[in-house]
């Protein structure tokens, strides 16, 4: 793709007054990507090739190494995701295990827009809060966070071909989103964290619908990330830091001598699950499994890199030092980081929710018994589609028939959660008959109504 | 390659106010308006001369938005000094000087040398914060001052290194434990090699790598 820049942005909505539309923010491509210094050397007309995900340059440039999938088995690929987007509930609910497989081999980038806005949910949210987003754009926002929001700006993914030009289209919807979200919630405010997360969003959809998709990423997945003080992300710090201890004892050792406290270099990798670290083929690729699957893959990635960077005792010989250990896992060579082999390490790597839940559990004790009580109480942090799905099922105004056997049966089915398929086809049933829009919600108290005669009419033969 | 002596660096203040433009121009002297927000923590190292010595810095550049100030506090520990910032153009990030200061004097170690300084000097028709007024501020608060543009390079390395001075010189004093690597100071194999034998008053030796 050939990309034209263009001088001026005469052409361009002027719903954010604040942006002149200069190509200032260009200046620092050159030729090879490579930086040329002022912005008086770019005037008029330039011609950039832009790699296949949009970027002009920088570091995440792809120099085309990447491979590309046969036409045939992508055409494939699509058939089935639009087999599911069809029956998108039933898929969640019943056959789970297999979207989570899908996921893991990579959404096809055509549909990839939509997949993530279904496995998140914010589909959904989108849908039932018409007009709303045109709401917040309409209110004046907060002038402190406004201020902060401009100047980021031009300082996310300059090198990518949406956000390069000031005051273009993409820093404009980025504008917005971040905006809408400080309206949206107040008591949040805006983060700088988040917006390079909601320019990955923009870079696949329009902004109402990267909105939603933010606020479920914010609110749903990684609950507490961008509030003040970010406890939250210490606190996840901490975690992931003793989970490290179980998988590369190694790599634990060396950044306990050097004392390397977590903070130091999961804090940008976390809040921006990773989409300023790794090539962006990768990136996309753990953002498919992040929807699906949730927060476990943000710390699969993060304890893969370590095993990789810190692994062996030839690598810890070259970054015998505090300094040399940051610069190193600052400058992950991306040959060690390739899509493929990097989702094979993540997806073989033994940690699973309950781990991280346990030793969740186990730092909110610590935190307390050393910092006092959390003064920020994010909301609940769901795991992927899945959770999403049955948190909704539950949630969601009970049938009107009877409540104690339903949340009955919910109780026991939870109890046994994924214990095996049969139950999770059972538990997919439930969900749809308990969802709230649905006519199966009469049948299933008639269902109940038939279990519980059945029940007393064996109880009665016995005696 | 082998140094005398390694200082850590800090660089804080408000968002925007240039630390990132200006730790580049300092390591790789050039000015790059396009750039990523920091989040988190950069880096950047370079290495220096003082009266006649290798000096590496290890700079580390900070995240500025107050959401971070708790993660920032983090990296004051084992500085030998900081790079305080503020933009001329902007007055808040003038006023919001008193409560990066107490952070930093809070977090660091008491003999750390803090630098404060006025950037973006280039951008002289839009000066919100007066020269003089800087210089007030320091002279309160016991800082040095200088005013800088990363835009222009003008008196970035004089910033760098003059903190740089004031540090060897407490070195020099005897008012730094250099031996306790958590002042944010390290002797380099060099310097501690020389140092057993001439007790440290002529450098310049090619005696690097010696121990381990």
């Amino acid at each position: 793709t050939l990309f034209l820049l263009r001088e001026g942005g005469e052409d361009l909505p002027r719903s954010a007054s604040m942006m002149s539309g200069t190509l200032e923010s260009l200046s620092g491509i050159g030729e090879d990507g490579s930086s040329i210094g002022s912005d008086s050397e770019i005037n008029g007309l330039a011609v950039r090739r832009t790699d296949k995900y949009g970027f002009l340059g920088g570091t995440q440039y792809s120099e085309g190494s990447d491979k590309d999938i046969r036409v045939d088995v992508a055409r494939q690929r699509e058939m089935k995701w639009l087999d599911m987007f069809n029956n998108w509930d039933k898929w969640v609910s019943r056959r789970f295990q297999k979207v989570k497989l899908r996921c893991r081999k990579g959404i096809p980038s055509s549909l990839r827009a939509k997949a993530w806005q279904l496995l998140s949910n914010s589909k959904e949210l989108l849908d039932s809060n018409p007009g709303r987003f045109e709401e917040l754009e309409r209110e004046p926002g907060d002038p402190k966070w406004l201020d902060i929001i401009e100047k980021d700006l031009h300082r996310q993914f300059p090198f990518h071909e949406m956000f390069a030009a000031r005051g273009g289209h993409g820093q404009q919807d980025l504008f917005r989103v971040l905006k809408a979200y400080t309206v949206y919630r107040p008591e949040e405010g805006y983060c700088q964290a988040q917006a390079p997360v909601a320019a990955v969003l923009l870079m696949h959809m329009p902004a109402e619908h990267a909105f939603w998709c933010l606020v479920q990423i914010c609110e749903t997945y990684l609950p507490g990330y961008y509030s003040a003080g970010l406890e939250a992300i210490q606190l996840d710090g901490e975690i992931f830091f003793s989970l490290l201890r179980r998988v590369c004892p190694m790599a634990y050792r060396h950044l306990k001598k050097f004392k390397i406290d977590p903070i130091l270099y999961m804090t940008e990798w976390f809040m921006c699950v990773f989409s300023r670290t790794l090539p962006w083929a990768s990136v996309l690729r753990v953002w498919d499994m992040f929807f699906c699957e949730g927060v476990k893959i943000v710390f699969r990635v993060g304890l893969v890199l370590l095993k990789q960077m810190l692994g062996s005792v030839e690598k810890l010989r070259e970054v015998q030092g505090m300094y040399e250990t940051m610069e190193r896992l600052r400058n992950i060579p991306p040959e060690s980081i390739r899509e493929d082999l990097l989702v094979q390490e993540v997806v073989s790597l033994a940690v699973t929710e309950a781990l991280i839940e346990r030793e969740c559990t186990i730092q909110v004790r610590k935190w307390r018994e050393s910092r006092g009580e959390l003064t920020h109480q994010p909301g609940r942090r769901l795991n992927g589609t899945r959770a999403i799905h049955e948190h909704k099922a539950v949630y969601t105004p009970p049938p009107p028939i009877h409540p104690p056997c339903s949340s009955m049966l919910l109780f026991s089915i939870g109890w046994l959660n994924g214990r095996c398929y049969l139950i999770q086809q059972v538990r997919g049933l439930v969900a749809e008959w308990t969802a709230p829009d649905h006519r199966a919600v009469y049948s299933f108290g008639f269902y109940v109504l038939i279990l519980w005669v059945m029940f007393f009419l064996v109880v009665f033969i016995r005696h | 390659m082998a140094y005398a002596y390694l200082f850590k660096y800090i660089i804080i203040g408000d968002t925007g106010v240039g630390k990132s433009c200006l730790l580049l121009q300092f390591t790789d002297k050039r000015f790059q308006p396009v750039h990523d927000l920091t989040i988190g923590v950069e880096f950047g190292a370079r290495m220096i001369t003082i009266d006649g010595k290798q000096i590496k810095l290890q700079i580390w550049d900070t995240a500025g938005q107050e959401s971070f100030r708790s993660i920032t506090r983090s990296y004051y520990r084992g500085a030998a000094g900081a790079l305080l910032v503020y933009d001329i153009t902007r007055r808040d990030t003038f006023n919001h000087l008193t409560t990066w200061l107490e952070d930093a004097r809070q977090h660091s170690n008491s003999n750390m040398v803090i630098m404060l300084i006025g950037n973006k000097s280039d951008l002289e028709s839009r000066r919100e914060v007066k020269k003089e007024e800087g210089e007030a501020f320091a002279r309160e608060h016991g800082l040095i001052f200088m005013e800088t543009s990363a835009k222009t390079a003008s008196n970035v390395e004089e910033a760098f290194i003059n903190t740089a001075k004031e540090i060897y010189e407490k070195i020099q004093e005897g008012v730094f434990d250099i031996n306790n690597e958590a002042n944010g100071i390290k002797i380099g194999p060099q310097h501690a090699a020389t140092n057993s034998t001439l007790s440290g008053s002529q450098g310049g030796q090619q005696a690097g790598g010696g121990c381990c």
